[in-house]
């Protein structure tokens, strides 16, 4: 990675040596100042390039490489701390910087050595690793903590496993809930807290807010909530007065205060169809003070069927289709218009005699 | 009837005015296993064979307007039988065991000629029974065994000769509906003020009694709830008490002669 870094020899002239590039002196120039040489200078020779020996130093610090140890950059020597400093990569683990192999994983750099499984501590360099909630795991710990993690929740914030019970939902995400904090009285936030219209509230501001109360349990109602019978109810505690069991959304009736589901109703209310006994489900025909399941509704007499619009006659309050009715004994009739004349006279009697109604009439 | 698919079973059939004297000559009834419903109303029949038995599925029978004089046995043997309407015929007694309907919620026995004595030991002991129609009989008086019809929620008596009520009858909770009018009443059992019959959802009719003019007052003024308020009472069971021990003369019996329940009854004879 980081570009070869040879020792450059530094060249100490000696008599014989000097009198040897004596004569090629004129030809030299410092590839740093581009300056001839001197006699008495000191020459450093490096890969075929020559500098006065204060000018080979750090293009950096500008100062000698120890122990003429350089890194060599774009055709730019560094010592070896600058070289470090601007271009080596720093572990992310010990943060030292790394030379020679670097292992790039989990948006960072590591030394080898340093890039381990975080629970069980092994090298991952060579085997390879699995991200797991944020952490770099063997391929065995992995597998454990998957198998250990089922069921648990992540945060969505800090990706991170949250111990179990210890999460909030926010907006369907699960999160620790020290990410936020109350809405209203700025508190750090607990398991407490409740999501209300998109914003989170610990559960004191939550309950001083107007939070239906459930008629049955009386506790605050924080999910769905049903309305009915002037009161709210947790939707798994309205429930049918006599079977107890919940209505769920299903159809319910109410009665003096009371609410009942269809079956309850019909058997506490008497929708008890007069011929099948049953109570009548569905739309009711109620007449002479009985009910019919519309099917069931017909002469009592020969058992001819009936609807809302056929013409019946009332005989011992039995509803009697007109053939019936026509066919009844001539005595019979006459016996039934007498009582009916009876009745009607009866009836505006009482009415004249009654005092609240008299100056009515 | 005709258009059904033969090998459909039929379930119901309508018989109705057909003059139809012998029931054995109606189509889609005999060996009609699955028969449910069975309407013979205005027809002429005035005997039932004991195979009116064999169909066991039967729920609903009319035979309302025929000229029955008698009933088989075997009759309360249907097991499933719901409603019985046998009303408008001539029958004056009902066979041995009549009470031992099983399912029998309705019967209506109306315009026969019914008394007290027609009725075999175990009549009041149908417990199913929830609605029971004898208007337009002979009743002097009902037996107190009326106790035993625990569900009954309706009972007519309209247009018979009823001297007296029996106080048992009070201990019917369900009922609902009681129609007394046109008979030879002059008082009610206190008891009878337990019953739930004054409310919206009630039925009673006391009119054309020969009441005695305290009970008579209240209806004139304001109805059967007048009565009703009257006979629960105090004043009232004192004056019931004493009533009993006295002898007061009996009314007379309506002249029924005209009822043609009888009418071809004489011919006959």
């Amino acid at each position: 990675m980081a570009p070869g870094a040879l020792d450059s020899s530094a060249v100490n002239g000696n008599n014989g040596d000097i009198a040897q590039l004596a004569h090629g002196f004129e030809n030299l120039f410092c590839n740093r100042c581009s300056e001839g040489f001197g006699v008495n200078d000191q020459v450093v020779n490096s890969s075929g390039q020559v500098w006065h020996s204060d000018c080979f130093v750090c293009a950096q610090c500008f100062q000698p490489f120890p122990d003429g140890i350089y890194f060599e950059f774009e055709g730019r020597k560094y010592c070896e701390h600058d070289f470090h400093v601007l271009y080596a990569p720093c572990c992310g683990k010990c943060n030292e910087f790394i030379v020679g192999r670097v292992i790039k994983a989990m948006n960072a750099s590591w030394h080898p050595e340093c890039f381990r499984c975080e629970l069980c501590d092994k090298m991952l360099a060579d085997i390879g690793f699995l991200r797991n909630a944020g952490r770099a795991l063997c391929r065995e710990c992995n597998e454990r903590e998957k198998a250990a993690g089922a069921g648990r929740y992540v945060c969505h914030k800090c990706h991170a496993m949250i111990e179990d019970g210890q999460h909030i939902k926010f907006r369907g995400d699960t999160y620790h809930p020290y990410h936020f904090k109350c809405k209203r009285c700025n508190i750090e936030l607990t398991t407490d807290s409740r999501e209300v219209g998109g914003e989170l509230y610990c559960l004191r501001c939550h309950d001083t807010m107007g939070i239906p109360i459930c008629g049955a349990c009386h506790r605050p109602v924080e999910e769905r909530v049903v309305t009915a019978l002037g009161k709210h109810w947790h939707v798994e505690h309205f429930v049918c007065s006599v079977c107890e069991k919940p209505f769920l959304g299903h159809r319910h009736y109410e009665r003096r205060g009371l609410a009942f589901c269809e079956a309850h109703y019909h058997k506490q209310f008497g929708n008890i169809c007069f011929k099948c006994g049953d109570p009548c489900g569905g739309e009711v025909f109620q007449a002479l003070q009985k009910c019919w399941c519309i099917k069931c509704f017909g002469c009592s007499f020969c058992d001819k069927k009936m609807d809302q619009k056929t013409k019946f006659y009332e005989f011992d309050m039995k509803p009697a289709c007109k053939r019936c009715y026509d066919r009844f004994p001539v005595e019979l009739k006459k016996r039934i218009s007498e009582s009916l004349k009876d009745r009607d006279a009866e009836e505006s009697r009482r009415r004249s005699m009654s005092p609240g109604t008299k100056n009515a009439v | 009837m005709g258009k059904e698919k033969k090998n459909e079973p039929i379930a119901e059939v309508d018989y109705v005015d057909r003059n139809v004297v012998n029931i054995k000559s109606v189509p889609h009834v005999w060996d009609n296993q699955a028969l449910t419903r069975l309407s013979l109303a205005h027809n002429k029949l005035t005997e039932i064979p004991p195979d009116i038995a064999d169909l066991v599925n039967l729920e609903i029978l009319s035979l309302w307007n025929n000229q029955i004089t008698e009933l088989p046995t075997s009759i309360s043997t249907m097991s499933r039988l719901k409603i019985l309407n046998i009303g408008m015929n001539r029958l004056s007694v009902l066979p041995r065991g009549f009470g031992s309907f099983p399912s029998l919620e309705i019967l209506d026995l109306t315009y026969n000629n019914l008394s007290e004595k027609s009725l075999p030991g175990n009549f009041f002991f149908i417990s199913t029974l929830r609605a029971l129609y004898l208007g337009d009989n002979d009743f002097e008086m009902l037996p107190g065994d009326v106790r035993n019809l625990t569900n009954l929620q309706i009972l007519v008596l309209r247009d018979n000769d009823l001297l007296m009520m029996p106080r048992e009858l009070g201990d019917l909770q369900k009922l609902r509906e009681l129609h007394l009018q046109g008979n030879r009443l002059t008082t009610l059992p206190p008891e009878f003020g337990a019953l739930d019959l004054v409310s919206t959802k009630s039925v009673l009719r006391l009119q054309h009694n020969p009441w005695v003019p305290a009970i008579q007052e209240q209806l004139d003024a304001r109805g059967c709830q007048g009565v009703w308020e009257y006979i629960r009472s105090e004043n009232y069971k004192y004056f019931y008490g004493r009533q009993e021990v006295s002898n007061t003369p009996v009314p007379p019996k309506r002249n029924k002669d005209r009822k043609i329940s009888r009418q071809t009854a004489k011919t006959t004879c």
